[in-house]
């Protein structure tokens, strides 16, 4: 687990956890130029670039939220596609579960979120599709536009897939410990971080490691 | 003689394919919204075993025309031709788009240079053409599925695309591959004047069609309405179980409701906002939320090729699904009570 912190809207610094979620890791969404067939982010074994995402394991700032970008298990696995996984969080009062995430296909789900007490709440999961030349439908930020799209034979240009920020929340004022995914493989998630209080809604923060170059896209 | 015919717009949907992208162009070249005519109907009608290996299938009643199966409440019709050779089927549809009409192609991506399939992937898709250069031997088409194509091949390319046997040839021919195109296209019959005007009485009209639709029993040899829908995936899910390749079938199937109910949703959103009606805004949201299940469903579906899904994990989105499916017909229902 890794502390960091960002600031709230009048900088007052924020508490945020990125969470660990390499032992769901489950699906090989990233591959580089000389193996692209590597990976199958998607059914159709499309991938997106290692070249133009955040290095492997490196912090990075997306939108004032640190993120941890994954590295790829012994497997090659770097995200979780859902398949109902129960992700143990550190204990803690939390406002809002931060996520890197992408869909096949524009959906939305349940995520069960597990408190201390015993008790759950069911909150709403949505995700935008990553195809190229689709816009965000849920009003998320889009986090990580790349140039081009990885297929197991070739680099296709002018198909840029994108990683959306999406954000769930935790209105339960309580200690949560755990979340429960959907039963839903079109939903990935790249990298999850938990945040106590709002953060700044402006340009990047420093201080969770170096924005990589693909940070840059903040437009919607 | 060259041409290239004017008013011919891209339009695509994100839970939709190239069909929906298609029919839209020739209606927004017609003069009619898209949306207004594509989102108006919410049904589910499935001829068992009818479903093709192509981008642009769409289940519909036995009789009805392609596009009519796409907006049963208004007059838009369509015809598929099918020429004898492929130099007929250059010069009919030069004929056309020489009159002004453009016109739907079937291609298979594998010929097409533009698209990220070519040379390696076979894929039966749709796409308008709506310009030629004789001198010059191009042809203007108008792709708007990602990466959105709209500009000229050579008469030659088109014409490989458009015969293509389209016969799979590795693993990732996936769905939309062994479905012969014999130069296949499309022609459109589009009143203009078929423009639906939203207001009460046109909107209670379509949501009581909905509903009377769903509500109606099933056919014998055709899945329709709600119970139709029911029967249909539970059919699908005990095929499964006893080891059919239910895979491509579930995913075409999946993909055609997925675009009707997400464009029935933007049409309800479109109603309830053109009306100041709030309800029915929300409502559309919940109709949103069954399409979001098809869009589980569709990955669902392929993921039972390799056996990455069990029969149980299939079962409990259905039935998440026709949960969700019913209960938002009940709102519905509500609804077009109070008005």
């Amino acid at each position: 687990m890794i502390t960091t912190a960002t600031a709230d809207p009048i900088g007052r610094p924020l508490p945020a956890l990125c969470v660990d979620l390499s032992p769901h890791a489950n699906n090989t969404g990233v591959t580089s130029a000389d193996n692209l067939s590597g990976g199958a982010f998607n059914i159709w074994a499309n991938t997106y670039p290692r070249e133009e995402l955040p290095a492997p394991g490196r912090g990075i700032v997306l939108g004032s939220v640190p993120f941890r970008f994954p590295a790829p298990a012994a497997d090659g696995s770097d995200n979780v596609r859902c398949t109902g996984q129960l992700v143990a969080l550190p204990p803690g009062r939390y406002d809002w579960i931060y996520l890197l995430a992408a869909a096949e296909r524009r959906t939305e789900d349940i995520v069960h979120l597990h408190f201390a007490d015993g008790t759950s709440d069911p909150e709403w999961l949505r995700v935008s599709d990553f195809w190229p030349e689709t816009p965000g439908r849920f009003g998320e930020r889009e986090s990580i536009r790349c140039a081009v799209l990885h297929y197991p034979r070739h680099v296709q240009p002018r198909m840029g897939p994108v990683i959306w920020r999406e954000r769930v929340p935790v209105p339960r004022e309580d200690t949560l410990v755990a979340m429960r995914l959907p039963d839903n493989p079109a939903v990935h998630l790249f990298a999850a971080t938990l945040l106590a209080g709002s953060p700044l809604a402006g340009p990047p923060l420093a201080g969770a490691g170096e924005p990589s170059q693909a940070t840059t896209g903040e437009q919607r | 003689m060259r041409t290239v015919i004017a008013g011919v717009r891209p339009w695509r949907h994100d839970l939709a394919g190239c069909l929906h992208a298609c029919a839209a162009t020739l209606l927004r070249h017609a003069g009619v919204a898209p949306l207004e005519v594509l989102g108006s109907a919410w049904r589910f009608e499935y001829e068992s075993g009818d479903f093709r290996r192509e981008e642009y299938y769409f289940p519909g009643r036995p009789g009805e025309s392609l596009l009519q199966s796409l907006a049963p409440y208004h007059p838009l019709r369509s015809s598929w031709h099918l020429p004898a050779d492929p130099d007929q089927g250059w010069a009919q549809v030069r004929q056309q788009v020489a009159a002004g009409q453009p016109v739907a192609v079937a291609v298979d991506n594998f010929h097409l240079p533009f698209r990220p399939a070519y040379q390696d992937v076979h894929s039966n898709h749709l796409l308008i053409v709506y310009g030629f250069d004789d001198e010059r031997g191009v042809v203007r088409v108008l792709d708007a599925v990602p990466p959105r194509f709209d500009g000229e091949i050579t008469v030659g390319q088109l014409t490989a695309a458009r015969g293509s046997g389209n016969q799979a040839a590795h693993e990732r021919d996936l769905f939309f591959a062994d479905q012969r195109i014999d130069h296949r296209w499309l022609q459109a019959h589009v009143d203009p004047d078929s423009a639906l005007v939203l207001n009460r009485d046109t909107v209670r009209d379509v949501l009581r069609r909905n509903l009377d639709g769903f509500a109606a029993p099933s056919g014998t040899t055709t899945y329709s309405g709600l119970a139709g829908q029911a029967a249909f995936l539970r059919d699908i899910a005990r095929r499964l179980a006893d080891g059919e390749p239910v895979t491509d079938e579930l995913f075409v199937v999946a993909g055609a409701v997925l675009a009707v109910t997400a464009l029935h949703a933007d049409w309800l959103g479109l109603a309830g906002q053109a009306l100041g009606d709030h309800a029915l805004v929300e409502t559309s949201r919940h109709v949103e939320r069954v399409a979001h299940h098809w869009s589980a469903v569709r990955i669902l579906a392929a993921l039972t090729r390799t056996g990455d899904v069990s029969v149980d994990r299939l079962r409990r989105r259905f039935r998440a699904l026709m949960a969700a499916h019913e209960a938002t017909l009940t709102e519905l229902d509500d609804l077009v009570v109070t008005w």
